[in-house]
């Protein structure tokens, strides 16, 4: 028996190609939101650096707000990152019961700078995160607590 | 080697014709114009002068000496590729922000300045 994708490979693969198109798909997102946030540590000093230096080195921060009496300053870049996998057989039509399986996972990550200035002006506080440094895998697979 | 040619051939000439991409912009658009900033002295200008050189702000913030004015907008860029069973997906988005802190006077004191909006791109996921 003479195999019909021998005869008429220009209609049986694509058919193929067609059926896994609607049953197989792999998809990956990334947005990210933001500049990304320098470390500023070195520079930085609780007590003398002011609200001015931070102004000129950092720029516009993405919020402000009064927190206790003090003025705080948040730079902040977040990162998202989404990939799913969904595999399924669509018996519906010829069957009735189908088989579908599917996995899903979106991360998002900060990277954030938080300054904290007394109503003077001078620095009373840093706070630094870098989320994007952990690993999407390790970090959304994560079964620690708080995590 | 050679009867595999045919199949890929056909396959590959598939997986181009199912392919698609697209690409997408957005822009949240406040007219306020950066260079202007020059014209405005801390220590002498008002919100008032502020106002009338940069328009009004997109949001202000009470803080423990005074207020700030916040001046923001953005540009979006976004990408999307299929590929068949494989899609991808890019979104970048950057700010224009000026913060401008006045003391309890409503006289400014400090201001601060991100042009980072035309920094947003097309691209792909990795």
């Amino acid at each position: 028996m003479v195999s019909p994708f021998k005869i008429f490979p220009f209609v049986m693969y694509p058919f193929i190609v067609s059926l896994i198109t609607g049953c197989v798909s792999y998809r990956v997102i990334k947005a990210v939101e933001g500049r990304s946030v320098p470390t500023i540590f070195e520079e930085f000093l609780v007590g003398t650096t002011t609200l001015q230096e931070a102004l000129q080195t950092l720029g516009a921060p993405d919020k402000v707000a009064e927190l206790e009496g003090k003025d705080v300053l948040i730079y902040q870049q977040s990162l998202l990152s989404n990939s799913g996998l969904s595999f399924g057989i669509p018996f519906t039509d010829i069957w009735g019961p189908s088989f579908n399986f599917s996995a899903y996972g979106e991360l998002v990550r900060y990277d954030l700078v938080f300054l904290s200035f007394t109503p003077d002006g001078i620095l009373s506080e840093i706070v630094s995160e870098k989320g994007s440094r952990y690993p999407y895998l390790n970090t959304i697979l994560s079964d620690k607590k708080g995590n | 080697m050679k009867r595999f040619r045919e199949p890929l051939f056909v396959l590959l000439l598939v997986f181009f014709l199912q392919s698609c991409a697209g690409w997408a912009k957005n822009r949240d658009y406040h007219p306020f114009d950066a260079s202007e900033l020059d014209r405005l002295i801390p220590g002498k200008s008002t919100a008032t002068q502020v106002t009338e050189i940069l328009g009004a702000p997109s949001n202000i913030v009470k803080l423990s000496n005074g207020n700030a004015y916040i001046y923001r907008r953005s540009l979006s860029k976004g990408t999307g590729l299929w590929l068949l069973i494989v899609s991808f997906g890019n979104y970048d988005k950057h700010y224009d922000q000026i913060v401008i802190f006045f003391d309890k006077k409503n006289i400014m004191t400090h201001y601060g300045v991100t042009l980072d909006a035309h920094k947003a791109s097309y691209g792909l996921p990795f």
